[in-house]
Order: C-alpha cells, then sequence, then structure tokens
C-alpha cells in the first residue's frame, strides 16, 4: 500500500488553499466594492470553472500550458520546466479550478461589512490598501474561513482536472483521487477502498486544523 | 411562464427515451475507436439496427460489466477480462476480434525517421506519454518492449501515464508530452497524420478479445453484430487502421 497519493492530495490541498487568496481577495474585494463597467464579464469569468465541466477546463489548461501553450512557453522560459506533468502544473490547475469557490465566500463577507467602518477608516487617513488589511480583513474572517475550508476540501477531491493534466506520475502529480480510480480500474478493490476511507479522516482533521487557527483570532 | 416550464420539462424528459432507441450497446476499448466508427454505420447499412458504443479503457468498461452495466457485446483491448467475465459465468466465449500494433509518434519530424529505441532516448524528448501499464493492454505491451531492449529503467523517470492509450495519443498530439506509446490505430486519424512515428516490433501484438454478454436482452443481435465482425467488409476497415 503505497500512502504518497494520500501525502500528495494533502500538499495540494493545502499549497491551493495557502496561495489561492492572493488572486481570490483582490478579486473578490474589486467584485464587491468597485462599480465600473465591465464588471459582470469579470464576474462570469471568475465563477466559468464553477460551471464547466472539470474536463473541459482540464483539456483547455493542457493546451494553455502545454509547451506550445503561452502559459507552458511563459513557464518554461522562466524555470526551464515543463508545466503540465508537474506539481506546479496541478497547482495552478488546482487554483483556476477553485477561484469561484474561493472568490464567492469572501465576497459576500466583504458585502456584509458595515460601509461606515470604511467610512470611519477613510476619513481617519488610512489608505484603502491599509483599510483592507486592518479593517476589511479582520472583520470579515468567518468568510474567509468558509472560503480556506470550502477550497481545501474541494481540491482534497479534484479529479477532471488533474487528470488532464498531471499524468498521473507517482509522487508528483498521481493525487488520491487519480490512485483510487487506477485502483479501481486495475481491479485492486481493497486499495481502492482503503484509500477512500483514508480520505475522509484526513480532511476531516485538516478542516478541523484549519477551524482552530481561525477560531484562535 | 408555466407554458415555457412544461415545455423544458417535456424535452427534458424525452431526452433519455431518445438517448436509448438505441438496439444494441457496445462497450469498446478506446483503441479500437476509429474502427469501430467505421464500422457501427457500415453494420446500419447491412442489417438496419442502430448500434451505440461506450469508448474508455477496457479496465473501466470490465469493472462496469460486472457491476452490472447493460452492455450487450464487450470489444476489450486484451484477452484478459473476457476471458475472466467467461470464467465468471457471465458471458459466451470469447474470440479474438483484431490484433494491435504498437506505434512510438510523435509530432517532432526527426522522430519517425530513427528506430524507434533509439528516438526513445533522444535527448530533446523530455516526457513520453505511455498508457496505464497496470490496466490498459497497449501500455503493457509498451512497457514490455521497453524492458526487451532494457531500456525500461533508463526511459521510467521521463514517463507520463495516461488512463487509455486515448489520452496518450491526447498527450503526444498536443504537445503536451513529447512523444508517446500509442495505437497503430491513431496514426491513421487527422490528428495521427499531423506526426510522424516508429512501429515497435518488440511489443508483443496486443491480441483483442470480444465476447457477447450473458445479460444481454438483443442476443440475436448481438451474434449477427459479431457475425458481421469476421465480414471482408470489416477486414478492409480493420486493415486501414493497422490491425490485423
Amino acid at each position: 500500500m503505497d500512502f504518497s497519493p494520500l501525502v500528495l492530495s494533502v500538499k495540494l490541498a493545502l499549497a491551493t488553499t495557502l496561495l489561492i487568496p492572493i488572486v481570490a481577495a483582490p478579486t473578490a474585494y474589486i467584485l464587491a466594492f468597485c462599480r465600473f463597467r465591465g464588471k459582470s464579464l469579470i464576474d462570469a469569468i471568475v465563477s466559468l470553472p464553477m460551471v464547466l465541466p472539470p474536463t473541459v477546463l482540464g483539456f483547455g489548461l493542457l493546451i494553455l500550458m502545454g509547451p506550445h501553450g503561452p502559459l507552458g512557453k511563459l513557464w518554461k522560459d522562466a524555470t526551464d520546466e515543463r508545466m503540465v506533468f508537474s506539481f506546479s502544473g496541478i497547482l495552478l490547475a488546482s487554483l483556476v479550478y477553485n477561484l469561484p469557490f474561493a472568490v464567492q465566500p469572501m465576497r459576500a463577507a466583504f458585502e456584509k461589512l458595515d460601509i461606515r467602518l470604511l467610512e470611519n477608516s477613510a476619513v481617519l487617513g488610512l489608505s484603502s490598501t491599509a483599510t483592507f488589511f486592518r479593517v476589511v480583513l479582520p472583520n470579515s474572517l468567518p468568510g474567509l474561513a468558509a472560503a480556506a475550508m470550502l477550497v481545501f476540501a474541494h481540491s482534497l477531491g479534484e479529479f477532471g482536472v488533474i487528470l488532464m493534466v498531471g499524468g498521473s506520475i507517482p509522487g508528483t502529480t498521481k493525487v488520491a483521487s487519480i490512485a483510487i480510480y487506477e485502483a479501481v480500474e486495475a481491479m485492486r478493490y481493497q486499495d481502492a477502498l482503503f484509500m477512500s476511507l483514508a480520505i475522509i479522516p484526513v480532511s476531516f482533521l485538516a478542516l478541523l486544523a484549519i477551524n482552530r487557527i481561525n477560531g484562535r483570532r | 411562464m408555466k407554458r415555457i416550464l412544461t415545455l423544458v420539462l417535456t424535452v427534458l424528459l424525452a431526452l433519455p427515451v431518445a438517448a436509448n432507441a438505441a438496439d444494441l450497446l457496445i462497450a469498446q476499448a478506446a483503441n479500437f475507436t476509429p474502427a469501430m466508427q467505421e464500422i457501427i454505420p457500415a453494420f446500419k447499412k447491412a442489417t438496419g439496427f442502430e448500434v451505440q458504443a461506450t469508448y474508455t479503457s477496457t479496465g473501466k468498461l470490465y469493472a462496469q460489466i460486472t457491476n452490472g452495466a447493460p452492455f450487450d457485446v464487450f470489444l476489450a483491448a486484451d484477452e484478459k477480462r473476457p476471458k475472466k467475465l467467461y470464467a465468471a459465468g457471465l458471458s459466451e466465449k470469447p474470440f479474438v476480434y483484431a490484433k494491435g500494433k504498437v506505434v512510438f509518434w510523435s509530432l517532432k519530424k526527426e522522430i519517425g525517421s530513427t528506430p524507434w529505441h533509439k528516438a526513445v532516448i533522444n535527448p530533446d524528448l523530455h516526457k513520453i506519454a505511455i498508457a496505464n501499464i497496470e490496466t490498459a493492454p497497449y501500455g503493457t505491451a509498451a512497457m514490455k518492449a521497453l524492458q526487451k531492449v532494457k531500456l525500461w529503467e533508463k526511459v521510467k523517470p521521463e514517463l507520463v501515464y495516461a488512463q487509455s492509450i486515448a489520452q496518450a495519443f491526447q498527450y503526444a498530439a498536443t504537445g503536451a508530452a513529447d512523444a508517446g506509446f500509442c495505437a497503430y490505430s491513431s496514426v491513421f486519424t487527422t490528428e495521427g497524420r499531423k506526426g510522424t512515428f516508429t512501429v515497435v516490433n518488440e511489443a508483443p501484438p496486443v491480441i483483442q478479445a470480444a465476447c457477447i454478454l450473458n445479460s444481454s436482452e438483443h442476443k440475436d443481435i448481438a451474434q449477427k453484430f459479431v457475425k458481421f465482425l469476421a465480414s471482408p467488409e470489416v477486414k478492409t476497415i480493420k486493415n486501414k487502421y493497422g490491425y490485423e
């Protein structure tokens, strides 16, 4: 019994959860507070991964991230590595796939904020960046926790996208969902069952941990 | 509003009925897809029967069949699984319907002009696609070929694993992988003609067996289809896609 797919799944879920605020927080902020033309367009683009079949998204990413694709070319020039079939590749796919799951709860949390808080902070001379970090974020922690949990759980179970861009390399891109799928195909039902059962406490424990971190604030 | 809703519901309810209008359901291993897509219309022309096929890896189809999927005929990419079904009393006696070959295929022009065991260690190739060596018969055959020429350990770090032979070709055809061990049949498709290939003669021929499933409710049509598979017309189609 090989534990590496389980470890890899947790690693991917943690990395996705840690990195996604970099993209999701500003996006949610813009969608919550700014008014501009084309906002609904941005909104729709961000939500697209939620409605597209993961295989469609995965195939698109395979082409974009391949050595001939624009993203893959950039990555190759920068790192001299191939983007598809690498951990960085599945991490990027995971970030794209999870973006709406992070943006939606964050946006809802920002929209629920008392507008007077922001006005006060502006009157007291805080810059908008400082306002974001010192007023907006601390006051929308429950929303952020919800987003983190959603993203974590969602990326633990990710399958279709990774199936398309991962290439099932043991220890690098062969995550638990893929390993379970392959075990079922190879008629190793016991392995499949074991891994499926292992995922449940793993995700549960991780969610508890995230909860504790958020609870400590 | 109510009218629109009624209309939408009616259409939705009618859909599954339309989708199940086939006379025969076939579970087809992915590698034989290009040939089967020509055989089905030919069979319809000859007999008038509507055939529907599901194309995916042999392992997945086998798992679905043993769990009661409503297929009539199973066309596998190996002999092992139809034999297993037969031994378990789930199917009639299997028969061989095709012998497939493994090719080493790439978008890169220079790959087709060198023997595959030289091409495979070409330093320009960083990722090589292979079908799952455990579940996809073409993957197993490719692995045996690599072992035979003593390159398995050397090439292993470069390998990326596809779930079926169809996906191995997809990895190579999109350029995501630099080359791939594919089924000879994929070479004859529109995408396949864009690249170059050499035949992997060291790989054992992939002997593909089929069987009629005992759970089938259309055994008479299934028998007709099996008979049709042995016809000269199908033989021509099979040869066209590199099967013996």
